[in-house]
C-alpha cells in the first residue's frame, strides 16, 4: 500500500501558502496537503477585488533594462528560495522594483499597518525578484477599502523571519502531521476553514479528563443550517430541465416544481425520473451530487463531478481498515451510540417500558465498547436490536389496526411500518453517502459493515447511531400525526408499497426532522441535524488522522 | 455566517442584451416581484457574488442598479413590505423541494 510519506515534496512554495501558513499553519495544512478550501464571503471579496490584477499577464522589463513601468498579475519563481509567486502589481523606478499586494478590506489599526503574515507574504515576493535579479528592498500593500498603501521595508529581521517560516513550512509538510488547532483564538473567528477544522471542538475531545466536563467553552464557527436545498424527484415520469439559472422539473406538459440552481445542495431522483443532459452537464459542474433510488426507495448509485481532492484522508482510511483492532474500536462506538441512542427513544416515547428493559439496553451497550471481535459485536447488536423492536409497537399511539407492528421485515417489507422505516433507511444512507463524500472519504469502505459490491459500508457504519432519532422517530411520528392513511399504502403480492403521496409525506417528515435545530450534547451549540451529520464525519476524519483517540458518538440526551 | 437577508433589487438597464443577461442572472438569485425588481435571499457570499456578476455584466456609466437591504429572513422582514393588488407568495427558503 502507498505511504503517506509518497506524498511529493513540492519544490516551490506558493507565496500565498506562506501567508496562511503564518496565520495559521493548521490553515496551510488543511487546505494544502488536506485540499480542503471553503469560501466565505471574504473569500469571495478577496477574489472580486483582485480581479483587475488577475485579468491580463504582464510584462516585466529585464532587470538591466528597468526603467519607469508598471506590470500587473505576473508569474515569478525562485528555485534558490523555492518560492513561486503571482505578484498582483509590480512597479519599476530609477532601476528599483516594487511589488505591490493588492488585500481586501481597511488597513489594520495594529503597528506597522499590516499583518505579519501579508508582510510575509510580500517579503518573499520580494526575495523571488531579487533572486530573478532585481533590485528590491521593499514593498507595498494596497487596502482596497481604504484606498490606501502601507509600506514595507525589507529588513534583516524581516527577511530572516520570511525565511525561518518558509523552512518551518517544509518542515511541517515533511512531518506529515497536521499542526493542532489554535486555541481560543480570535483568528479563527475570521477562517474560512472553522467549520472544517472544528478548533474549539478537536482541543476539547483531544483531553480526555475534559469529557466529563459539564459546559464545554466552545464557540460555533458552524451555520446551524446549510441554506442549501435538495431536490427530491419522485413521481412518474418526470424530467428534470435546465432554464438559465434555473432548474425546472416537467410531468408531460405541466411544470411541477422549480429550484434556482445556487440554492441546490443535492438532487435525488427516484424510478424512472429523467434529467436532460444540458441540466446534467451543469450539475455536474456546479459539483451538485444527483442521488439514484429505485422507485421502492433503494439507493442505487450518485453522479459527481470532480471528485474529492482529500487523497490523504482516503489513504489514512484504508490503512485503518486493514487494521482489525482499530476498526474493531471504530466499530464498537457506532454500535454504542446506536444502542445508547435506541433506549433514548424508548425511554422518552414508550411510557410502559421497564426498567428492566433500559437496563439491559444500557448493559448491551457497554458490552458492546468491550466485545473483542466484529463477530460478538454484531451479535450485541443483534440482540439489542430484537429488544428494541419489541417496544417498537409501544411508540405507535393509534388503535388503528391498519398499521400494527410486529417485527422487524424487509425485502419486501410486509406492513405500512417496516415500509417506511425501508425508505426512510435508504434516504438516509443516502444523506450520509452524500456527507462522507463530501468531507473526503470513500463511502464504500466501511470498519464494521464489511465491502461488499455496491454497498456503501462506510454510510452505514456512520448512520447507525442516527437510525433510532432519524428513521424509527421520522416514522412513528407520521403515524400518529395521522400524517400518513391507509391510502398511502399499496398491498402488492408479499410486500407493501408507498403511493407517490404517500412517498412525499415520508420525505417531507424526514426533511423536517434533519432540518430540526438541536443542541449538541458534547458542544453545547444549537445545530440542524444535517448539520451533526457533517461534524460527525469531520470528527471520524480526526480519528483517522490520530487528533482524537476515541470516536464520540452523537448521543442524543 | 450562514444567516440569510433579504434584499430587493431593482435595475435600469439602458440596452435589451444586457438587460436580459442581468434578467437571467436575477433568476438564480431570487424571485422577480415587478418588472425589474426582484426579492432576494442571501447569505454574505451570496451578495458579494451578485454583486461581482452584475458589475461584469453592466455598463458603469449608462445602466444602474439600486440594492435595498431588508435585514434578516425572519417573520419581521414580511412586515416591512406591503402588497397590494397581485403577488406572488414570497419564498422564504424554508425546506426541500419534493415533486
Ligand atoms: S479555525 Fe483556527 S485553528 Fe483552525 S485552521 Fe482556522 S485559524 Fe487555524
Amino acid at each position: 500500500m502507498r505511504k503517506i510519506s509518497e506524498f511529493e515534496m513540492p519544490d516551490l512554495i506558493p507565496a500565498r501558502m506562506l501567508n496562511e501558513f503564518t496565520y495559521c499553519p493548521r490553515l496551510c495544512y488543511i487546505e494544502w496537503v488536506e485540499g480542503e478550501f471553503e469560501d466565505n464571503a471574504d473569500t469571495v471579496d478577496g477574489r472580486f477585488q483582485h480581479r483587475r490584477v488577475d485579468q491580463s499577464q504582464g510584462v516585466v522589463p529585464n532587470p538591466e533594462e528597468v526603467a519607469d513601468f508598471t506590470a500587473r498579475s505576473v508569474d515569478i519563481s525562485a528555485h534558490e528560495i523555492g518560492i513561486v509567486c503571482r505578484l498582483d502589481l509590480i512597479e519599476g523606478k530609477d532601476g528599483h522594483v516594487i511589488p505591490v499586494e493588492y488585500k481586501r478590506g481597511y488597513v489594520p489599526k495594529i503597528e506597522g499597518g499590516a499583518y505579519e503574515s501579508d508582510k510575509v507574504q510580500l517579503c518573499a515576493q520580494g526575495l523571488a525578484l531579487k533572486e530573478n535579479g532585481y533590485e528590491c528592498n521593499e514593498g507595498l500593500i494596497y487596502f482596497v477599502k481604504s484606498k490606501q498603501k502601507v509600506q514595507i521595508t525589507f529588513n534583516e529581521l524581516l527577511v530572516n523571519r520570511t525565511k525561518q517560516l518558509i523552512n518551518n513550512l517544509r518542515l511541517m509538510i515533511a512531518s506529515e502531521k497536521i499542526p493542532s488547532p489554535l486555541v481560543e483564538s480570535s483568528r479563527c473567528v475570521r477562517c474560512s476553514l472553522a467549520g472544517i477544522c472544528l478548533p474549539d471542538e478537536i482541543n476539547f475531545l483531544k483531553n480526555p479528563e475534559n469529557r466529563n466536563e459539564e459546559i464545554p467553552q466552545v464557540r460555533k464557527f458552524l451555520p446551524p443550517r446549510d441554506d442549501q436545498i435538495p431536490l427530491y424527484v419522485t413521481g412518474y415520469g418526470q424530467t428534470v430541465r435546465k432554464k438559465g439559472e434555473r432548474l425546472e422539473v416537467w410531468s408531460n406538459r405541466d411544470k411541477t416544481g422549480e429550484v434556482k440552481i445556487r440554492e441546490l445542495s443535492q438532487i435525488s431522483l427516484y424510478g424512472s425520473a429523467d434529467i436532460t443532459s444540458p441540466a446534467f452537464t451543469e450539475i455536474l459542474q456546479r459539483n451538485i451530487p444527483i442521488n439514484y433510488f429505485s422507485y421502492g426507495g433503494w439507493f442505487y448509485g450518485f453522479s459527481q463531478g470532480n471528485s474529492h481532492k482529500n487523497v490523504e484522508l482516503r489513504i489514512k482510511q484504508f490503512a485503518f481498515a486493514e487494521d482489525k483492532k482499530r476498526s474493531l474500536k471504530l466499530a464498537q462506538m457506532f454500535v454504542y451510540g446506536k444502542i445508547l441512542n435506541s433506549r433514548t427513544i424508548l425511554r422518552r416515547n414508550d411510557g410502559e417500558v421497564s426498567d428492566e428493559i433500559l437496563k439491559s439496553l444500557k448493559k448491551l451497550a457497554s458490552d458492546a465498547k468491550s466485545s473483542n471481535s466484529l463477530q460478538t459485536l454484531l451479535g450485541i447488536e443483534g440482540g439489542a436490536a430484537q429488544i428494541y423492536f419489541s417496544r417498537f409497537n409501544n411508540l405507535l399511539k393509534s388503535d388503528d389496526s391498519w398499521y400494527s407492528f410486529e417485527n422487524r421485515n424487509r425485502r419486501p417489507p410486509k406492513d405500512p411500518v417496516n415500509t417506511v422505516l425501508s425508505y426512510l433507511y435508504g434516504v438516509m444512507v443516502k444523506e450520509f453517502f452524500v456527507t462522507l463524500n463530501t468531507t473526503g472519504f470513500d463511502p464504500y469502505l466501511g470498519f464494521y459493515h464489511q465491502p461488499r459490491y455496491g454497498r456503501p459500508a462506510l454510510a452505514l457504519d456512520m448512520m447507525e447511531e442516527f437510525r433510532s432519532i432519524i428513521a424509527d422517530s421520522v416514522t412513528f411520528t407520521l403515524f400518529n400525526n395521522g400524517e400518513l392513511s391507509e391510502r398511502d399504502f399499496i398491498s402488492r403480492g408479499l410486500g407493501v408499497t408507498l403511493t407517490p403521496t404517500g412517498k412525499k409525506a415520508v420525505l417531507r417528515g424526514y426533511e423536517r426532522r434533519i432540518s430540526t435545530e438541536v443542541k449538541h450534547p458534547l458542544f453545547g451549540y444549537k445545530v440542524s441535524y444535517r448539520r451533526i451529520f457533517e461534524v460527525q464525519a469531520r470528527l471520524l476524519s480526526r480519528v483517522l488522522h490520530g487528533e482524537i483517540d476515541v470516536y464520540p458518538p452523537f448521543l442524543t440526551r | 455566517m450562514g444567516k440569510l437577508r433579504v434584499y430587493i433589487v431593482s435595475y435600469d438597464i439602458s440596452d435589451s442584451k444586457r438587460l436580459y443577461r442581468v434578467h437571467k442572472t436575477m433568476k438564480g438569485f431570487g424571485e422577480p416581484v415587478h418588472y425589474s425588481v426582484f426579492r432576494c435571499n442571501l447569505s454574505d457570499k451570496d451578495k458579494i457574488e451578485l454583486i461581482a456578476i452584475l458589475s461584469e455584466i453592466i455598463k458603469h456609466d449608462e445602466d444602474r442598479i439600486m440594492i435595498i437591504d431588508l435585514g434578516f429572513l425572519d417573520g419581521y422582514v414580511d412586515r416591512r413590505i406591503s402588497l397590494i393588488g397581485v403577488h406572488p407568495e414570497e419564498d422564504n427558503n424554508e425546506s426541500a423541494i419534493i415533486v
